[in-house]
């Protein structure tokens, strides 16, 4: 019998984005460090990664400060969440 | 972390480990902000009732604004520096269960301007306040801030039972139960945690 499998969503196919959703999804928001810190990726790559998943309007991004530092905060949006939850519906079909 | 494209089984693995990381775990010093009103309601309590006793004088009952003024800087202060760059949904939840109720202790002490004979002040305070605990306790899974919140609430209608002097001293036992004890333990809670953590 012949399988029919969903196709993975290119966007959070890819380590370090879906590490960021998969982080955002369990929180109600995060600072860049701390995704920074949680995923172990350089400041460059991490801020081209939530720019891509911010122009698919996966995650919200707010620039603030903290005092008088500069402060990154991001969010996942209900289409982000729907993206993630099809994404692992998805995935369930290939390993199971 | 690069941007590289996973197997399907990598995927789960790095969704499982990610979300492993932001699991509700105890922070450094998440039990100085019970202990910080707690102190402050103890100190501003014996300080009133003392000098009450001491001058007869009931203009002393002003310094209970010492609570506040000094409470919510230096609370803002501690929650600046002990910021964590996350917050999870149930810190998120806690933080609104006490902005409506500093909300509502802020009015009612408004209130007492107008009229001090107006409301049963301390126990109004009182019973929000230990209401919040208790929130905080179920929702935090905490049960010695839930069980005291519990202590606290059943304490705040001993208020209404005794008299104005006695209140003053009730309620200066009822800050140590509900708030410093829970205090402390939170914080050796953590530093359990961080002992087990440093064994593994």
């Amino acid at each position: 019998m012949l399988t029919m499998f969903k196709e993975l969503d290119p966007l959070l196919h890819s380590q370090l984005r879906l590490a960021v959703i998969s982080l955002l999804m369990s929180l109600e928001e995060a600072d860049f460090v701390f995704l920074r810190e949680k995923t172990g990726a350089t400041a460059g790559n991490l801020s081209v990664q939530l720019e891509k998943l911010s122009e698919a309007g996966y995650i919200e991004v707010a620039k603030s400060f903290l005092g008088k530092r500069p402060r990154t905060t991001c969010r996942i949006t209900a289409q982000g969440q729907k993206a993630f939850e099809e994404y692992i519906e998805a995935i369930k079909g290939y390993i199971g | 972390m690069e941007e590289k494209i996973l197997s399907e089984k990598e995927s789960l693995e790095l969704i499982s480990k990610m979300i492993s990381e932001t699991k509700n775990k105890l922070e450094r010093g998440g039990g100085n902000i019970f202990l910080l009103w707690g102190y402050l309601g103890v100190c501003v309590s014996l300080i009133v009732y003392g000098l009450l006793n001491f001058t007869e004088n009931y203009a002393v009952q002003w310094l209970w604004f010492l609570i506040p003024v000094i409470g919510y800087p230096a609370m803002f202060f501690m929650k600046g520096k002990s910021h964590t760059g996350s917050v999870t949904f149930i810190g998120s939840v806690i933080s609104k269960i006490w902005i409506v109720i500093g909300v509502c202790t802020i009015l009612v002490s408004i209130s007492i301007l107008y009229d001090y004979t107006l409301l049963p002040i301390l126990f109004i305070m009182s019973l929000l306040v230990t209401a919040g605990v208790t929130m905080s306790g179920l929702v935090l899974k905490f049960k010695p801030a839930a069980v005291a919140g519990f202590i606290g609430i059943v304490l705040s209608f001993v208020l209404l039972l005794v008299s104005w002097k006695s209140q003053i001293l009730v309620f200066a036992a009822m800050s140590a139960i509900m708030l410093i004890i829970p205090g402390h333990i939170l914080n050796s809670a953590f530093r359990k945690q961080q002992k087990n953590a440093n064994n593994v």
